[in-house]
């Protein structure tokens, strides 16, 4: 199969038309073991007949080498993670961002739009060129405020749990028109003040008088979200075109169903750069979809270490 | 059991009555006697406090049987009466003057150990704190330890033995504990202390320095972290696999949780062997160790850091020559990792370590410049002239010990630990004359 002829039925797929994963999994293994060569000098030449045994591009590769399955020169974009130095920057480039575009609009809306309704999208997280999260945004048709204004009819407020706290620490509170909503999504890295997912969305429906609040779980090196099945349930959601596996990190296998591990992300949409991709945050499998615990690395040690962010402040 | 203000207050009074005791009646000879004959008793191959210890330490701080019985050589077999002896002339300039006023100068002295010590311990190594817990008892002070959470058995059973050998003594030592959440114990622990030795990290130091008596004589040792230096001359055929050996040493005891415990190792290059070569080896007598000395379990977040960073350089070092990896069979067993980068690069420990090259010393210095508030121990080998002149320069920067590769995790009893005397800053002089 050729390339487009791949692309076009990744997006047949993503668009609802039956496939089978598997298979579709399998070609597109064999598309970037060929067409990746730091992706196939990692693979070998092992012979792989299950999408859960196809090896996964651990994230901090992005930061280091092309992980792009033509020439990066001709992305359309490159969307850049968070990082204060060029070595800690991870790069993710597309060749097209018609599979982003298709993966992400619709699975949105039927999280955050259950009812069909259209609200206006306000998003509390600046423009940036490279991130992928406001290219997100402006793809979801938002639009960029510094602050929320009273306003009479419902509304959908995009942020970041860091763009919520602040706001909420600086004092503020509005009271939205009732069937308003929230998207927060991960964003405390090296901020200094954390909290729990569940004191945010109080704080939350109490600043804001916002019931539906749903979280997003989503990175640079992805193409696909994941969203929470619905408010008040922190399970994810995963959509028919992605997986998502729990690695158990003492074995480097699949957990047992209600034990931790790292979460590891199949996601279709990824054709051009890596479609198995081992997160370094950990998750439980939780039904159909998975919960999330947290950032596995930097975690507070037990030991005599310092932590990263101490050593690069000294 | 927590500890209530109650029993805290007890223990002090209870405490300090029993150190007047030993004050008024013992003689310095006669407590490194009851201390030595103590540290015998642990090192005794069928010792039930070693067996003890192996079962309870094993569980509450995630070492192997093995580490813990590694661990009690380790602290233990410094414990000779000759070094406790020599440890005391070094620090007071005359063991003596802790018995009766001796002539120094020009004047008679005699110094006297505070009433009371307050101990926090920290949990990640029981090393600091029993030597913490000794030098409260060489000055005959009277010594509250509140034990890690993760560490409650050394400090009890060290006590249980030494209560065992001179009940005496012994009485001079309450090990008690309460959550760090309770500041009124914490405070009741800390309001009569004459001095208070805060083994944790940073913020843990501040807090406790802020609730401290403002007239009591506090030191906090904080985290640190260590590395090491091979110069060219070490790196011969011949040499190799006992250098290999002491490096393996260095970084799998206590599994790499300790400030000694070396992150880097820079190798310098245009020796006989290459740098890659002695990460080879490493890897090696890192497996060797493993198979004698297994490490310890570890917690879901600690495994998942270490497979991650295994799988990051595993993938990056297929594509990228200055890169080389080297692991045991199972995820998260020891990882050696050559890179061909000269900057400093903290491990995530449990038996994680960096070789670098380096085309020499001046160029290491460069590359720790920064981090030296932060550092404890640099391992150099060999142990040579060019050892003492790199040593020299790391003074100068502020590093506050230098010792030959393989030795990084025992300091003897004399050294000044984070680059301060240990009993000297405690005692109170009478001077007469």
């Amino acid at each position: 199969m050729n390339k487009t002829d791949l692309q076009n039925r990744v997006l047949a797929f993503i668009g609802g038309a039956a496939d089978d994963f598997n298979a579709l999994a399998l070609e597109i293994f064999a598309f970037q073991r060929e067409h990746n060569l730091p992706y196939r000098n990692y693979c070998g030449k092992r012979g792989i007949e299950r999408w859960q045994d196809i090896p996964a591009v651990p994230t901090s590769a992005f930061k280091h080498l092309p992980i792009t399955c033509f020439p990066a020169a001709e992305a359309v974009a490159e969307f850049h993670t968070s990082g204060t130095t060029a070595a800690q920057t991870g790069k993710h480039y597309f060749k097209t961002l018609a599979l982003y575009d298709a993966a992400c609009v619709p699975n949105f809306r039927a999280h955050l739009f259950p009812d069909g309704a259209t609200l206006p999208l306000l998003s509390l997280v600046p423009d940036n060129p490279h991130s992928s999260l406001t290219y997100m945004i402006r793809r979801l048709g938002a639009r960029f405020v510094d602050r929320l204004e009273p306003v009479t009819e419902p509304v959908c407020v995009l942020g970041t749990a860091f763009h919520f706290l602040n706001l909420f620490d600086a004092g503020f509170r509005l009271k939205l028109p009732a069937g308003s909503r929230v998207m927060e999504t991960g964003g405390f890295k090296g901020r200094s003040r954390e909290i729990s997912q569940r004191e945010l969305h109080r704080l939350i429906a109490e600043r804001l008088g916002v019931t539906m609040i749903i979280n997003e779980y989503g990175m640079t090196e992805l193409s696909t979200q994941f969203y929470d099945h619905q408010p008040g349930m922190d399970c994810k959601d995963v959509p028919p075109w992605a997986r998502v596996l729990i690695i158990n990190p003492k074995t480097g296998q699949e957990a047992q169903p209600g034990e931790p591990g790292l979460i590891r992300v199949f996601d279709l949409a990824n054709l051009w750069s890596a479609m198995v991709v081992q997160t370094e945050d950990l998750g439980v499998a939780e039904g159909d979809g998975f919960r999330i615990l947290g950032r596995a690395v930097g975690a507070e040690s037990r030991g005599c270490s310092l932590a990263a962010e101490v050593l690069q402040q000294a | 059991m927590s500890a209530t203000v109650e029993q805290v207050r007890e223990a002090i009074i209870r405490m300090r009555a029993a150190r007047d005791h030993v004050l008024a009646h013992r003689s310095t000879p006669t407590v490194i006697a009851a201390l030595a004959e103590t540290a015998r008793r642990w090192l005794a191959v069928d010792s039930p406090w070693r067996a003890r210890a192996s079962e309870q330490a094993a569980e509450s701080l995630g070492f192997s049987p093995a580490m813990v019985n590694e661990i009690v050589d380790l602290i233990f077999g410094q414990w000779t009466p000759e070094a406790l002896g020599e440890l005391l002339d070094k620090e007071l300039g005359d063991r003596r003057v802790l018995d009766e006023f001796q002539p120094l100068g020009r004047l008679a002295s005699r110094a006297i150990g505070p009433r009371l010590i307050t101990h926090i311990l920290a949990g990640n190594v029981p090393a600091p704190g029993l030597v913490s817990i000794l030098s409260g008892l060489l000055l005959r002070s009277a010594n509250l330890v509140k034990p890690a959470a993760r560490d409650p058995v050394f400090p009890r059973l060290f006590l249980e033995s030494l209560t065992e050998v001179d009940a005496e003594l012994a009485a001079c030592v309450a090990v008690l504990d309460w959550p760090r959440t309770e500041t009124a114990v914490t405070q009741a622990a800390l309001a009569e202390a004459e001095a208070v030795l805060v083994c944790g990290d940073d913020r843990t130091i501040a807090a406790l320095r802020a609730m401290a008596p403002a007239t009591a004589v506090f030191m906090g040792y904080g985290h640190k972290i260590s590395f090491a230096v091979i110069g060219r001359e070490a790196m011969t055929e011949e040499n190799l696999p006992a250098l290999a050996r002491a490096a393996a040493f260095d970084v799998s005891v206590y599994d790499q949780q300790g400030c000694l415990s070396p992150h880097v190792i820079y190798v310098e290059e245009r020796g006989a062997l290459s740098p890659r070569k002695f990460a080879g080896a490493l890897a090696t007598a890192m497996a060797e160790y493993q198979q004698r000395v297994p490490r310890g379990r570890l917690s879901v977040e600690e495994a998942a850091t270490l497979t991650t960073l295994r799988a990051g350089y595993q993938f990056r070092a297929e594509s990228d020559r200055r890169l080389s990896v080297w692991a045991g069979p199972q995820p998260n067993d020891w990882l050696v990792v050559y890179e061909d980068d000269p900057s400093f690069s903290p491990s995530c420990l449990n038996r994680m370590v960096y070789v670098k090259p380096t085309d020499g010393f001046s160029r290491v210095l460069d590359n720790v410049r920064r981090y030296v508030p932060l550092i404890s121990t640099v391992g150099v080998a060999p142990f040579d002239e060019r050892a003492r002149a790199l040593a020299r320069e790391l003074a100068e920067m502020g590093v506050t010990r230098v010792c030959p590769l393989g030795e990084m995790q025992q300091p003897p009893l004399t050294w000044h630990h984070d680059g301060r005397p240990n009993l000297a800053a405690l005692v109170r002089w009478t001077d007469v004359g």
